[in-house]
């Protein structure tokens, strides 16, 4: 009777696994369990074509407070890391960091999502990818899930097959809300009209940022940045738990960032994310310069 | 009112100071310490003088400090480096109740199953050595020189992951930084981000 059970359960589950691997129109993965959470594949697209850039998610669903890493963890832990496998004729491009949190434990300031995030990543089909009835694109992923407790490491494999046509992709309704969320969260370019100039004071770096003509898309006059809060795409940069302070200016506003002890070297360009009054983000990518006289900290 | 004023500055003056002296930077004095080892002893940072002191900031539930205990690195640099007169002192900053935090029972337990040699490991559960060397992570290291100067801060090596078959292929920075100054060479490599779990501090 128990080999029986057994042997059905088996049955059972060879036959769900066949299922699953019919390449029938499925863009969403079945999710994986990982350390305290789920972790899923799904594609935006119902089918990959030659030439359409192809957007994948992994969307981390984590237990309640707790936490995956930014590309720069800040004082502890580490990001995801994803080796890809992609079919032939296709280039995997580089994760989409939404904008992260800071996550601050007594003495030490991390980076990176609570709770959810997906992970946006471009797919380039190149004329190499030719008609075929479908492909299948693979993940392994080296992962670091926390709580403020706890740290443990893991490890998962996802995949997801997807058809090919040739015909330009329709977007999977089931997806949508998904990635349209997941890209209100993506820092935006900084807008053409602003100026931003970093300057390096010594012991920090001083960035000014002129908003110049209040934009209708971005209504940020000179008046409304109370907060502003940086974060280096690099680690060993800027002082992780150091405060940052604003200073309005009449043209736009001044924030101070501490060196990180670790920053023995001088650096060309800081680059990061600038995040304003809370939720709107910016990728900041300048040159820096030497400060001159009075400009420096205060 | 006179005095309390000029106890305000002396507090404030204090306070100052206390924040200035948490952070050890490479190059700066290393702040002196008095702690309780696991073996009852007391140590003074200050009666090194004259030695290389390492400092190592440890957790045992840390899957970080794992990959260096089970893959036996963490022993093989503590034998290696104390078989050279340099003392290494293992610190343990977890507050009660967090991860990390032992006993000093557990701890010499600890020691013995993983046949760990440090001089000492030092119980620091208010976290007070910790914060007076502003430890972030475990495993961070800190090397101090005979005249008593930071001269490394940072990760153990150049891996910052949890596997254990990272150990072999990496740098440590620590052997590095010890074998650069102990040939009379300046450390190449003197600050780095030091990796792991976050030291489990308490509030």
């Amino acid at each position: 009777m128990r080999r029986w059970i057994r042997h059905s359960a088996f049955s059972w589950a060879v036959a769900l696994g066949l299922a699953l691997m019919l390449p029938a129109s499925v863009a969403r993965a079945k999710s994986t369990p990982i350390t305290h959470g789920t972790l899923e594949l799904i594609a935006e697209d119902q089918w990959i074509a030659p030439g359409h850039t192809l957007y994948l998610g992994l969307h981390f669903q984590l237990d309640k407070d707790w936490h995956i890493y930014w590309i720069n963890p800040g004082d502890s832990g580490e990001p995801p890391r994803v080796e890809w496998q992609v079919p032939r004729g296709v280039t995997a491009g580089p994760i989409e960091w939404p904008t992260p949190h800071r996550l601050e434990t007594p003495g030490i300031v991390d980076f990176g999502y609570e709770n959810s995030v997906t992970l946006i990543v471009p797919m380039h089909p190149g004329a190499g990818l030719t008609a075929q009835q479908a492909v299948q694109f693979g993940a392994s992923l080296k992962l670091l899930v926390c709580s403020r407790e706890m740290c443990v490491p893991g490890k998962a494999q996802l995949s997801l097959t997807l058809r090919v046509k040739t015909q330009p992709p329709l977007p999977d309704p089931g997806a949508a809300e998904l990635f349209a969320a997941t890209r209100k969260s993506l820092p935006l370019p900084i807008p053409k009209s602003w100026k931003i100039s970093v300057a390096d004071a010594n012991d920090s770096f001083v960035l000014t940022a002129s908003p110049g003509h209040p934009i209708i898309d971005h209504p940020i006059t000179d008046h409304s940045i109370t907060q502003a809060v940086f974060f280096a795409l690099a680690e060993s940069q800027i002082a992780n738990d150091a405060p940052q302070s604003v200073s309005p200016l009449a043209s736009g506003f001044r924030l101070t960032l501490r060196k990180s002890d670790q920053l023995l070297k001088p650096i060309q360009r800081l680059r990061g994310v600038l995040v304003l009054s809370g939720d709107r983000a910016y990728v900041i990518d300048v040159p820096i310069s030497k400060a001159r006289s009075g400009s420096g900290t205060p | 009112m006179k005095r309390s004023i000029l106890n305000l500055v002396v507090t404030a003056l204090v306070l100052c100071m206390a924040s200035v002296m948490s952070s050890a930077k490479v190059g700066d004095s290393a702040p002196d310490f008095t702690g309780t080892a696991s073996n009852g002893k007391t140590v003074h940072l200050a009666d090194y003088r004259g030695k290389y002191v390492v400092l190592e900031w440890h957790n045992n539930g840390c899957p970080y400090v794992g990959k260096h205990y089970k893959s036996g690195n963490m022993q093989r640099l503590q034998k290696q480096w104390t078989g050279q007169g340099v003392v290494w002192l293992t610190i343990l900053s977890s507050a009660p109740g967090n991860q990390g935090y032992v006993t000093a029972s557990q701890e010499n337990d600890y020691l013995a199953k993983m046949q760990a040699a440090p001089t000492a490991a030092l119980l620091d559960p208010t976290g007070q050595i910790g914060h007076l060397y502003d430890a972030k992570t475990s495993p961070q290291m800190i090397v101090i020189n005979p005249q008593g100067v930071v001269i490394y801060d940072g990760a153990i090596d150049d891996k910052p992951t949890t596997d254990l078959n990272d150990v072999p292929g990496a740098t440590n920075y620590v052997s590095r930084a010890l074998e650069e100054v102990m040939a009379g060479k300046p450390v190449e490599t003197a600050a780095t981000r030091p990796y792991g779990c976050s030291v489990k501090y308490g509030d």
